[in-house]
């Protein structure tokens, strides 16, 4: 399993095959707003990464054509707290289901600053299975990110 | 009750640091009881079936239960322990099993 990181020089935790630094990806887009996540979904093979979770089901559309994936962060659920992390988990949700709906593929990773923030494979799966992914959605995370990261 | 009436267990081994040292015996169930508390609430705790089996404090290793459907929800929640009165805690699952010998 391939996990994206957002430092370097990471240790690796049980499960995780190798780290891939987010700064390092050229295919790894930040959106901050809708705009930007409408203009990064337009990129071939982006990971698009959307710290709000919020966006439109057009992203999603463009996502699929572009052959991208949009990337769901453990760092985000961990950095927050109480009713927020509530409600983080909550727009993760809601975004996954927009992906459904859109047919685009989606990523789990840990993107940690730190290494009090690696998590080890079997807490990324479980991670993906709180979002609600099945089985099948899980695998699909898990090759989404091998096969865009390795690009 | 019937064996088939009862709930799946699942045993989720995990191990347990602040600041990367084991805690003791006392506050590392103080840890664990009120991080699963604050994390499912009273009433999802009661449905997860959640005890703190043993806990060796020499090692920092320890055993939960749960429900079997829940064990990606108990695993998730392990994970989202990161800090612990104002130090850094982590607790790492290691291994999941339906029976105690095998998850240790």
């Amino acid at each position: 399993m391939i996990d994206i990181v957002s430092a370097e020089n990471l240790p690796k935790a049980d499960g995780i095959d190798s780290h891939a630094a987010a700064s390092a990806l050229k295919n790894f887009v930040i959106a901050n707003d809708g705009a930007a996540a409408r203009a990064g979904s337009k990129k071939k093979g982006v990971l698009l990464y959307v710290p709000a979770y919020e966006f439109d089901d057009g992203v999603c559309q463009e996502l699929k054509r572009a052959g991208g994936a949009l990337v769901f962060s453990f760092a985000d659920v961990l950095r927050q707290k109480g009713f927020r992390r509530a409600i983080i988990l909550s727009k993760m949700r809601l975004a996954l289901a927009q992906c459904r709906r859109g047919g685009c593929a989606f990523a789990v990773a840990t993107l940690a600053k730190n290494d009090g923030e690696i998590r080890n494979a079997r807490e990324l799966v479980a991670f993906a299975a709180v979002l609600g992914m099945n089985p099948q959605e899980k695998k699909i995370a898990e090759e989404s990110a091998e096969k865009l990261v390795t690009r | 009750m019937k064996p088939t009436e009862r709930f799946k267990k699942r045993y989720v081994a995990f191990v347990l640091t602040v600041e990367g040292v084991a805690p003791l015996a006392g506050e590392a169930k103080q840890i664990v009881h009120e991080h699963f508390l604050s994390f499912f609430g009273e009433s999802g705790v009661s449905s997860l079936a959640f005890k703190l089996i043993k806990y060796d404090e020499k090692s920092g290793k320890g055993l939960v239960r749960c429900e079997r459907s829940r064990a990606d929800e108990t695993i998730f929640c392990m994970a989202c322990l990161s800090e612990w009165k104002g130090k850094r805690a982590r607790m790492e699952s290691t291994t999941t099993s339906g029976s105690i010998r095998r998850a240790e």
